[in-house]
This record gives structure tokens, C-alpha cells and sequence, in this order.
């Protein structure tokens, strides 16, 4: 059965967050925990996942569509721009990118992919990041 | 940097050294606390029992942490420009992983030379949890 929603909610935003000062004891406790490593091992500079423990107030808009039963973190695609370095105030912009169906062996699955785009306080674009969702 | 690799020291088809390990249960619980996902199928395998999962699970951010620390051992003085990674199964703390990487193809950009990388997170019998792809910028000699 086709997807029925207002398909007005893809592009919307739905989430505007200014985070806290990105602090070294942050950067510090990430490095620790992921075993990655700063570049050229600065332990100012943020090694690349850094960016996806920014947390934005709203995971989902509040319009969101039912799709299903069950979701599942079904993949993420990350673009970097600058990198992030202590002090920066990053803000995050989340917005539905997408929703598509797709039909497999194991019947239809709905996707929704929603996008954050985070960027500093010199408005340079820091990541682009598409998480895609997976209900069934 | 002295022991950054240069665009021209790799060759389409080169294999990234693959990393080797276990995660353990703790491990996978301090990263989750981290990297701010504090949901019970990250903490222990009995709140991942209760959300109807076979036990604890590394959080897919975890996953992309191990492609970007791959990508840094192998490529040292390389700057990731992109990660992608589909989830197909469950990753779990206690069982071993093996991360690994092919150099796909090679551009001359505006914007850098860069690689193109495929990876794949399995277990050691082969299964693919984890598969994604990755963009590299590295320095060239000239």
C-alpha cells in the first residue's frame, strides 16, 4: 500500500538548537571512548564523529506521520565541512529531508531521512548529516 | 607531517590494514553516555532484553567511529570529507569484529585529491554488519 502523507512535511524545519560551548574535557572524553584520534593529534580539534553526539531539543517533528510499526536506525551519511574546535557554538538545523517507500523480499518498508545541518559561529558548515530511519 | 601518505602512494585497489577487536560490554556503555544515546539497548544486556533486543548493541554511531579510526590508522595525515554506513545487523559488544577498506577510486578535485574507500564492518566468520564508504582528502607531492 502506497505512503499517505502531507507531503508539505518534507523540507520543514523542525528543530533550531545553539549548543553549549564545545569544551577540550568533551573532545577529551570522545577521543577516549570512540579510539579515534584528533587531526595531526590536536586535542583542541574534534576528531570527525565528534559531530554526532550534537543533540538537538527535537528528535522527530511533532507532525510526524505514522509509517509504521517499528523504526530502525537504518544508516547515516555524513558530510564534513570545518572542522570543530574548543569554543566553538555550534547550532544544528533539523529538517525531514525525505520519505520514500521501498518493497523488498520481506514486504514494504517506509524511510524517513532526517537532516541536521550544523554549522559554527563563523557560519561555516560543519557536517551535513542524513540519518536515514526504517519502519516496517 | 612526516609519516602522512601522499595521493600518489596509492593505487585504486589498495587495501586499508584491517583493525581487529572486541568491544567490550563497558566500552560500548561509556561511548553510548558519550556520544549522548542513552538508550537501555546501549547500557547492558538486560535493558537490551527488555526492549526485545538478543542483548547489548554497539550504537551505529559506534560503527562510524570505528570506519573514521580505520581510515586514520591506515591513511595517517588524511582528512575524511565524507562517511556513509548502512546498518544490516545487529553489531554486538563480546564478539569479535574485524573493520576493513578498499580504495575504490582517485580523483583530482577543485577541492583536493581525494579517495574513494569502501568499508565494511563483519564478524570474523564474515557476516556484514556494517558496510559504508568514504571520501578522503590526502596531501599530494606536487
Amino acid at each position: 500500500m502506497a505512503l499517505d502523507f502531507d507531503r508539505s512535511i518534507i523540507g520543514s524545519e523542525f528543530d533550531r538548537t545553539v549548543l553549549e560551548p564545545v569544551r577540550e574535557e568533551d573532545i577529551r572524553a570522545y577521543v577516549a571512548a570512540s579510539g579515534e584520534s584528533s587531526p595531526a593529534g590536536d586535542p583542541q580539534v574534534a576528531p570527525p564523529t565528534f559531530v554526532v553526539r550534537i543533540r538537538g531539543r527535537r528528535f522527530m517533528p511533532e507532525n510526524m506521520p505514522n509509517l509504521g510499526r517499528m523504526g530502525f536506525d537504518a544508516g547515516k551519511d555524513i558530510d564534513f565541512g570545518a572542522p570543530i574546535r574548543v569554543g566553538d557554538v555550534l547550532t544544528a538545523v533539523s529538517t525531514v529531508h525525505d520519505i520514500y517507500e521501498k518493497t523488498g523480499r520481506s514486504g514494504s518498508m517506509a524511510f524517513l531521512v532526517l537532516r541536521t545541518v550544523v554549522t559554527n559561529q563563523r557560519d561555516e558548515q560543519v557536517a551535513v548529516i542524513d540519518q536515514k530511519m526504517m519502519f516496517r | 607531517m612526516s609519516d602522512a601518505i601522499r595521493f600518489e602512494d596509492i593505487d585504486v585497489g589498495h587495501e586499508l590494514p584491517a583493525l581487529r577487536l572486541t568491544l567490550t560490554n563497558e566500552q560500548v556503555k561509556q561511548y553510548a553516555l558519550i556520544a549522548r544515546m542513552p538508550g537501555g539497548r546501549f547500557m547492558s544486556d538486560e535493558d537490551a532484553r527488555k526492549e526485545g533486543l538478543p542483548g547489548q548493541i554497539v550504537p551505529g554511531n559506534m560503527s562510524l567511529a570505528l570506519f573514521s579510526r580505520l581510515i586514520g590508522q591506515a591513511l595517517p595525515g588524511a582528512a575524511l570529507t565524507r562517511l556513509s554506513a548502512t546498518f544490516r545487523g545487529l553489531v554486538r559488544p563480546a564478539h569479535a569484529l574485524v573493520v576493513h577498506g578498499v580504495v575504490t577510486e582517485k580523483h583530482c578535485t577543485d577541492h583536493g585529491d581525494l579517495l574513494e574507500c569502501d568499508l565494511v564492518l563483519e564478524s570474523a566468520d564474515g557476516d556484514r554488519w556494517v558496510t559504508g564508504t568514504a571520501s578522503v582528502r590526502l596531501p599530494a607531492r606536487r
